[in-house]
């Protein structure tokens, strides 16, 4: 049974300096069953936070979202949206988009009622950055038990605040209640952010990138805290990083986003599993690029992925990553530069996007 | 005893004992003054004034103060000069806070447009303040004088209609701020309301303290236009006392040796303006100086 699933998910943003529309996620597919972490990984500008903010309703930008299915819980959280939504292309490039924001936006939030903060919860990198300075960490905890959950009362809801701030691991609750976000670490934000998210009881937490912008060590407490969670409450967990060590510790399947689309997707052990056999080149050149303890001993020259991740204004006519691949060989070349490879189920629940392994 | 804390824990402190003494100061000396503006206003309000303001006495004219009788002395006409003074606070007090109820409302409606739904909003806010900024504020409400009628009402509504800028931008760059930090994003993604996060987290918490110092301000403002026009006598016009006014018609007196009169209330109008600017300053160092996230 999924929980989330995401087909074909397209959001398209405008560029004033280039003049023309990114397609910062264009065509993307996830799924993720209920109960299980689902890790995206990408190089910055693949589309993985634009996909999960877009699963959200979270795109701020225009023109946003265009068009997909965001399946949540079995409702489609984009249900008749495409009708707002007017898309013209010409040779392979967007020429001009006509949305209805307001219609979009009015369609939307009803769609989303009673969902995101409730049923979707999200925490953020840079978590100090998230939190209204203005208030006392306990007040906006407070806040969100109060909006989401049974407990109304302010004494009640503080007691559930206690509580959750004692569960994500803050030493002296009691005391962090009273404190503003800048009198904490960032670590101590970040737990008190995934206190917040957490405490409505969420059947999904989308976390963009929550190590990111912490200290090393306090890194690995909230990968820690993270997996305990996961352990207790058996929440389905979307979970973006470009920490591919941070992803292989929690994720049970990972899905390999590259310019704007899903390219490989499989069990975590499967897809991170270095010089495996059937594997997308550019997972691969992920993985070598990687410092790994022995490489450093053997005082090897770590592999940088060659070129840049591309713009992604022309859809591109072949494979997204045909001009930076290091593995293709002249059998596919032809295809590879002209045609755009299907994402292909090689085995049960590992799906590539490469010619070198169609069938 | 000094009591010393970790640099982190500073504003677990009381406001008193982590603030700059000077600034201290500053706000008791300008809650001083609001705390005698406002009991004179309800005094006058209340009619309990030592004299009539208006009773003339023609045997005690020009009197310096701590005559018998009249604290304060009396003015040209031998009207008791407290008396005038304390009721000379109607003429700019409703109307002020009508200034600054306007600038606040219009400003923060206009700032929280601007900051939220940028675009056009943001461009209407950024050509209203360089159009008053290119144009002499007292040349303005001349207009508006000459165009209606010497008002102080319709000159307070102008007043605060030109407040209103400073307020937006205020407002857009409070929310500017918090948007370049992702809180308002995480805000939305909590499942908070936009009315939640706009007035709540937004106005309330975060811009509350720089619109109290703003209101401060704009009241010294408000007197000001109020004693300067009445002097030029666009404003309060006699007999009804307004310090302006009182300042005019002492005036006439000064240069025989009867310089109380105008002194007085030129005292009145220094000590009150000088209040609510130190109280703004004062408050702005100990509520936003430091409390940087």
């Amino acid at each position: 049974m999924m929980l989330l699933s995401i087909e074909n998910l397209r959001t398209y943003f405008y560029s004033r300096s280039r003049r023309a529309f990114v397609r910062s996620v264009d065509g993307a597919s996830l799924a993720l069953a209920r109960g299980e972490t689902l890790g995206v990984v990408g190089e910055s500008g693949s589309g993985k936070t634009v996909a999960a903010l877009s699963a959200a309703g979270l795109v701020s930008g225009s023109p946003g979202v265009i068009g997909g299915r965001v399946e949540f819980d079995s409702r489609n959280l984009l249900d008749g949206l495409e009708g707002y939504v007017k898309v013209e292309e010409r040779d392979a490039r967007v020429m001009a988009v006509e949305k209805d924001e307001r219609g979009w936006g009015k369609r939307a939030e009803s769609l989303m009622a009673g969902v995101r903060g409730k049923e979707i919860a999200m925490i953020f990198q840079n978590p100090r950055a998230a939190l209204n300075p203005y208030a006392t960490v306990g007040a906006q905890l407070v806040e969100a038990i109060r909006l989401h959950t049974k407990w109304k009362s302010k004494s009640e809801a503080k007691e559930r605040a206690l509580h959750w701030l004692e569960r994500v691991r803050i030493d002296s609750p009691r005391l962090r209640f009273d404190n503003f976000p800048f009198g904490m670490s960032g670590g101590m934000c970040q737990r008190a952010m995934i206190a917040m998210a957490l405490c409505a009881e969420p059947s999904l937490l989308i976390a963009d990138e929550p190590t990111t912008g912490l200290d090393a060590t306090i890194q690995a407490r909230i990968v820690e805290l993270l997996e305990e969670l996961k352990a207790e409450t058996a929440i389905t967990t979307l979970l973006i990083s470009h920490d591919i060590s941070v992803i292989r510790r929690i994720s049970d399947r990972v899905a390999v986003m590259y310019a704007g689309t899903v390219v490989e997707s499989g069990a975590a052990s499967q897809v991170l599993r270095p010089h495996a056999a059937e594997q997308h080149p550019y997972t691969a050149a992920l993985l070598a690029s990687i410092p790994s303890a022995e490489a450093i001993r053997g005082k090897r020259e770590l592999r940088a992925i060659e070129g840049e991740v591309p713009d992604t204004i022309d859809r591109p006519r072949g494979c997204r990553f045909y001009g930076r691949c290091n593995r293709v060989t002249d059998a596919v070349r032809g295809r590879c530069a002209n045609l755009e490879p299907p994402l292909a189920e090689l085995a049960p629940g590992h799906k590539l996007r490469c010619w070198l392994h169609a069938a | 005893m000094r009591r010393y804390v970790q640099a982190e824990n500073v504003y677990a402190l009381p406001l008193l004992q982590r603030a700059n003494p000077l600034d201290l100061v500053y706000v008791g000396y300008g809650l001083a003054i609001v705390a005698l503006v406002f009991v004179s206003y309800l005094i006058g309000t209340l009619g309990w004034l030592p004299h009539d303001p208006r009773a003339m006495n023609v045997a005690l004219i020009n009197a310096a103060p701590f005559t018998p009788g009249h604290l304060l002395g009396t003015d040209f006409l031998g009207r008791d000069l407290q008396s005038r003074l304390i009721l000379g606070i109607q003429a700019y007090f409703l109307p002020g806070l009508l200034a600054i109820a306007i600038s606040l409302v219009g400003g923060s409606v206009l700032g929280i447009l601007a900051g939220y739904r940028g675009g056009g909003w943001e461009i209407l806010v950024s050509y209203f303040s360089n159009l008053l900024d290119s144009f002499p504020r007292l040349v303005l409400i001349l207009l508006v004088i000459a165009a209606f009628k010497p008002d102080i009402y319709y000159v307070m509504v102008v007043v605060g209609i030109t407040g209103m800028p400073v307020i937006a931008n205020l407002v857009a760059g409070k929310i500017a701020f918090l948007r370049q930090k992702s809180f308002i994003e995480a805000a939305h993604a909590l499942g908070l309301p936009a009315h939640t996060v706009i007035l709540k987290h937004i106005l309330w918490l975060n811009c509350r303290a720089p619109l109290v110092i703003q209101a401060t301000l704009g009241m010294a403002e408000a007197i000001l236009i109020e004693t300067s026009l009445s002097y030029l006598g666009f404003g309060v016009q006699e007999p009804t006392p307004s310090w302006g006014n009182m300042v005019q018609a002492g005036s006439n007196y000064f240069l025989q040796g009867n310089f109380w009169p105008s002194t007085a209330p030129a005292l009145a109008i220094l000590a009150t303006i000088l209040g609510f600017q130190l109280l703004g300053d004062g408050l702005n160092n100990l509520l936003e100086g430091k409390r940087r996230a």
